[in-house]
Formats: C-alpha cells, structure tokens, sequence
C-alpha cells in the first residue's frame, strides 16, 4: 500500500514537471544558425555561436518571447567557410521549420545565403558579414555590423574630431579591404571640408617599407594619415617608419588594426595618436558592455572574446526585438518588424536602413602606450 | 619641404632600401660567381638568419652583452643550413643533372625552407627586439648609413679575400674551369662548400641590417626580398662582387623615386603601388640591352 501511494506521488510528480511548462510557454518559435565550426575559419564561428547561445540563455531564463514562448535554436550548423555547405545547411534548417537564420559569419557564404533566403522568403540576419554588397539588393537579409565602406566616412568624422584640417590617405591598391575603405574615406573626407593633401599607395598589405611614401606625405604637411591596413603591417612598418619620417600627427585606421598590440615595435609610445574604428570595446564603461564581457567571461572564458562573439550577442536580441515587434512568429511579418527596427546592444545603439544594415556609431580605440582604450563613439 | 630637400630624402629612402638589397645581393651573386648556379634559396637563409637572430637576440640582452652579437649565432646557424643544403640537395643534382635541374633544385628547397619555417614557428609574424640604437643623422634612421658601410666592409673583404688568399684563389679557378682546378689539386666540394658557408654567411649579416630596419620575423619575408636582390645582381652583373652592391643600390634608389614621383608624373594613371612592376621590368630591360649587366664583360658563349 505504502508503495503503491509513493508510486502514485512519484507520477504526479513526473507529469506535473511534462505539463506544466508546456502549459505555461506554448510552442517553441524555431530558429536556426549557420556558422563555420570546422575547418580554419572556425574561430570566427565559435566566437559568433557563443555570442548567439549566451543570448539566446539569456532570453529564455528571462521567459523567452511572445509572452513565454521558448526561443529555440533547431541546431547550429557548420557551413565551413564554404558556399555549398552554407546553401545545404539553410534548405537542411528551412526544412525543419526554422522562422528565422542567423548566419553566416563570412561575406562570402553569407551572400550565397542571402540569394537563397530572398527566393525562399526567409529571414537572415548575419552577424559578421562586412562586404558592402552583402544585403543589396535582397529582400529579407539583414546584418548587426557595419558595413566595411562605413568604416571610411567614420575615419573622416573622427579626423574632424580631432580638429585636423589636411588628411594624408596610405592604402593598399591591390587589397579590396584597404581600397574599398580608401574610396570612402575620401568620399567623406571631401564632404566634410577636410582637405585631402596626399594620396600615396602600395601594390599590397603585406609590403614591408612605406618610407618613401610616408616621406611624401610628411612633405604634404598632413596632420592626420588613414591608413587602412592590417595589424602585421601597422605594428611593425607603418607607425615606426612615419614616425622615423618625422610624422609627429595622428593615425586613423580601420578594424584591420584590431591586434596590433601583439606586432608593436619596443617603444609603444611610437603608437601614441593612433586611433582605429572596431566593432566594440570590451574596456567601454556602460552596463550593457560590461555585463556581457563578464558573462561572456564567465560561461565562455575570455579567449574566444571578440568583437564576432559581441556582434553574434547582439543578432540574437536583434532577432528577439523583431518577433516581439512583429507579435507573431510569421517569418513574412518579422522581415517587415525588422526593417527600421531601432536597438541599443553591445555593439552599439542603431536603427536598420532600408537595406537592412544598421546605422550606427563605431566605437573608436586608441592606442596609449601600446594599450587599446575606448576613445569615445564617432 | 622644398623640392630639392625632398628629392635628397627620396635618394636616401632609396638607399636605405636598397642598402639591405645590396647586401643580399652579394651572397647570391658570390655563389653564382663560383658555381653558376642561381640560388634561389638565398633570400630564404635570410629568414634563416633572422629567426635565428629572433631566438638569440633576447638570450645576448639576458646576459647583458650588446644585441647585434647574436649575428655570429646567426652567422654559423646560416653557414650550417647553407653547407647541408648544399651537401643534401645541390651537391647530388650537381653530380649527375644540368643546370636546369640545379635551378629547379634551388626553387625546391626555397619552398623547403619557407614550409618548414611555418611548421616549425607558425605563420604569425615574430617581433624582433630592437638591435641597434642608432643616433638621426641628418633626421635619418642610422641604420641606413651602417648597412651601407657594412655593405662596403663586406665587399672590400671579399675582394681582397678572393684576390690575396689560397681559398679565394681556389674559388677564382674553381669558377674558371672545375676540371681543371680538380687536375691541379684542388678539393672542388670543398671549394663549393666553403662558398656556400660565406654566402650564407653574409645572408646572416644581411639578415642582421633587415631585421635591424624592420623588426619583423615572418616564414615568407625571404621570397620578396630574395627575388629583388636576384634583380640587383643581374642588373649590377650577375658574378661581380663590386657590381652586386651597385645594384642593389639602383635597385632601391629606382624603387624609391618611381614611388615618390610616378603618380605626380603620370597625372595619377600610374601610382606608387606600381613600384615592384618597375623594378621587374628593369630585370627585362637589362636582359634585353646588356645581358651581362651594368659591370659585366660580354663574353662570348664558349662552345
């Protein structure tokens, strides 16, 4: 008897804990992610998918959306880096049902996707995709960066914050990255009064002597240089050899820059007025920053911690604030929430274009004695 | 700035560049000089060189001695890696194949060498200490003015060494007629094989005044740099010490001025970015004008 009463108990027990949740949340709204998991891209898609599942935690310990409803990621799927296995992976999620695709983390895949997603009425949101082409002309793909072109018109914002008049422009002719930001430096630079005072070049990123150049430019009498290159040839070339030139002036750069602490020359303070645009700065004071830098650091340990991994936190809120928008789990009316859709995140606080690319500030890094800090948003 | 104070800096730009062109460019034309064979992998035992000094430069300071020491480590690192690779692959080709295989041989272990370097230090790029702490002379780096003076050293030594040694006279007829300095006693590998140690020697003294210059380490910085130092020793005559030197010297100042002025002279149809493209096309332009380069005799094909 006494059994049979504890048996009894034990099933009551057991369904209330099957029933009750589902009673209380209703279906789950299904989604899907794309990322690079394998292969040598595959820092960039666990840096993205850790920043999508803390936020996703985060959503659903705080009663999910639509008024309780579970916000569930049918799988995380790895692309490689590679176009077919990217389109392969969105049929595989559209066919399980998923609303909506966050992915993926490369321009290239990512405008694979974005063809499929505009014929197949899906949802996209990238994360990370900076090509400026990535959401032209689709319907339905958006992104939580900027574009890479933006990065130039923010240069040319930031040289009139610093009050300089003449711009000197270093870029690399044969790198798409570095004359792409070029094109748009200049582009601002002329709409914003600065006058541009020399325009020198090299044939790629990876040249190892720009004195000559640099030469030219102290002779223009720049006081502010952009120069949009990577890390290995800021470090080491660029800054020293302008400063042996006798460039006494400000560097502006480009998230290229991201890790040129690791390749500096012994005297940091050769590095002193150098600024560079990123994604966002985990040292930027607000609550919303830090608490993701410590939670992120928390659950995920600060190695993986990028601006990728902040960009992938901010797509899921993203997507979040457009379903609890639209009020309903229909893919058609979350496309529509999310045009225009305004949002404060990690990365920064923005409104979607009618392209679907956010307007917003780019945090601006200063380098201060070899360290990156927050300068201010521009 | 005035037109002229620029133009000078240009000039000294150039020379800085080319300073370190120069000196690469005497161990390949050294090597050719005695052996004829184009040793592609010339530009490689610079990076050779300059991982060594990455690993040894820290351990000088350590132990509170000045940096540049740490290029007789170098040194004997490049001489050892230049004598195996001589040894291993050159010595065996030489035996039984032609010169095009010999040249093929080279490519090879330029690649060798480039992916061994990533396997065994990664692709990241390496900062090297600082070396030298030379004072401005004339607002220029002094680096520039004690490449060149080294460049002159080197080359003054060589000479005399060739001219007044036994083993610089056993190179002269090593690289005149092999058969014939092996019928009067000469020990022809040995010869060969003490070329490649100096050589690659003054690969490591080259690499010391690169990385002095830009401090930077990486598994590929050999291939740009071994190709334009290939150009000088053409252009300077492929073979002749002093000539070397002159090139690599050209090589710079050319390179220099075609970024400073080209954009300006071509109303901006043709940039700086454009500068390499100069370079090789003088490679083209010698060959064609004076296949012997600018110190070479025409001497006619013995047949």
């Amino acid at each position: 008897m006494k059994g049979k009463v504890s048996l009894l108990v034990a099933i009551v027990l057991l369904l209330s804990t099957l029933v009750v949740p589902a009673m209380a949340e209703g279906d789950p709204v299904k989604i899907g992610v794309i990322a690079p998991m394998s292969g040598s891209l595959a820092t960039y898609g666990e840096s993205t998918t850790n920043g999508i599942k803390l936020a996703i935690d985060e959503i659903n310990a705080a009663g999910g959306v639509l008024g309780g409803r579970e916000l569930q990621v049918i799988s995380y799927m790895d692309d490689k880096g590679d176009s077919t296995e990217g389109a392969n992976a969105f049929n595989k999620l559209v066919a399980d049902g998923a609303k909506a695709i966050i992915g993926s983390v490369t321009s290239g895949v990512t405008m694979g996707l974005a063809t499929l997603a505009d014929s197949e009425g899906m949802l996209l949101l990238t994360a990370t995709a900076t090509a400026d082409t990535v959401t032209d002309g689709v319907h339905g793909v958006f992104r939580a960066c900027f574009r890479d072109s933006f990065q130039g018109e923010v240069g040319a914002k930031l040289a009139v914050k610093l009050g300089v008049k003449k711009v000197a422009i270093l870029y690399a002719s044969g790198d798409t990255y570095s004359a792409g930001l070029y094109e748009a430096f200049k582009a601002a630079a002329a709409n914003l009064g600065l006058e541009i005072v020399a325009v020198e070049s090299s044939s790629s990123t990876s040249d190892t002597d720009y004195t000559t150049q640099l030469t030219n430019i102290v002779a223009s009498g720049a006081e502010l240089i952009f120069a949009p290159y990577y890390y290995d040839s800021i470090g080491p070339y660029i800054v020293p050899q302008a400063r042996a030139a006798g460039f006494t002036g400000y560097f502006a750069g480009a998230d290229g820059w991201d890790g040129t602490q690791n390749t500096m020359v012994e005297d940091k303070s050769l590095y002193n007025n150098c600024f560079f645009t990123n994604h966002y700065a985990p040292d930027d004071p607000s609550d919303l920053v830090q608490g993701f830098v410590t939670k992120y650091t928390e659950t995920f340990g600060a190695a993986s911690l990028t601006a990728l991994a902040a960009l992938g936190y901010d797509a899921a809120y993203m997507l979040k604030a457009a379903i609890e928008a639209a009020g309903s789990d229909d893919t058609a009316a979350i496309i529509d929430a999310m045009y225009g859709i305004s949002f404060a995140g990690v990365t920064g606080t923005f409104t979607l274009d009618e392209s679907g690319t956010p307007q917003k500030a780019a945090p601006v890094i200063e380098y201060v004695d070899g360290v990156a800090k927050f300068y201010s948003y521009v | 700035m005035d037109g002229l104070t620029l133009f000078i800096q240009q000039i000294i730009n150039g020379l800085r560049v080319g300073s370190v062109y120069a000196l690469i460019a005497l161990g390949y034309t050294m090597v050719y000089g005695i052996i004829r064979l184009i040793n592609f992998a010339h530009g490689d035992f610079i990076m050779v060189g300059a991982y060594a000094l990455f690993f040894t430069v820290p351990l000088m300071i350590a132990a509170g001695m000045p940096a540049w020491m740490a290029v007789f480590v170098a040194i004997i690192v490049c001489a050892i890696t230049g004598v195996l690779v001589e040894k291993l692959a050159y010595r065996p080709v030489r035996a039984k194949g032609t010169n095009m295989s010999a040249l093929i041989t080279a490519i090879a272990m330029s690649l060798f060498l480039e992916n061994l370097a990533q396997t065994l230090f990664g692709a990241s790029p390496k900062q090297v200490k600082t070396i030298f702490d030379l004072p401005m002379i004339f607002g220029f780096s002094g680096n520039t003015f004690l490449t060149i003076a080294i460049g002159v050293v080197v080359m003054v030594g060589h000479s005399l060494f060739v001219k007044y040694t036994k083993a610089g006279q056993a190179m002269r007829a090593v690289s005149e007629d092999k058969s014939a300095s092996k019928l009067m006693g000469i020990n022809v590998n040995g010869i060969i094989a003490l070329t490649f140690a100096i050589g690659s020697g003054l690969a490591a003294i080259a690499s010391l005044m690169y990385v002095a210059q830009y401090n930077q380490v990486t598994n590929m910085m050999g291939s740009m740099l071994g190709l334009k130092a290939f150009v000088a020793a053409v252009l300077g005559g492929i073979g002749i010490i002093p000539g070397a030197m002159l090139g690599g010297l050209v090589i710079g100042i050319v390179e220099s001025l075609s970024k400073a002025y080209i954009a300006p002279l071509t109303g901006g149809l043709i940039t700086s970015a454009f500068s390499d493209a100069i370079v090789f096309s003088i490679l083209i332009v010698v060959l064609l004008v004076k296949p012997a380069g600018i110190m070479g005799k025409n001497i006619g094909e013995k047949v």
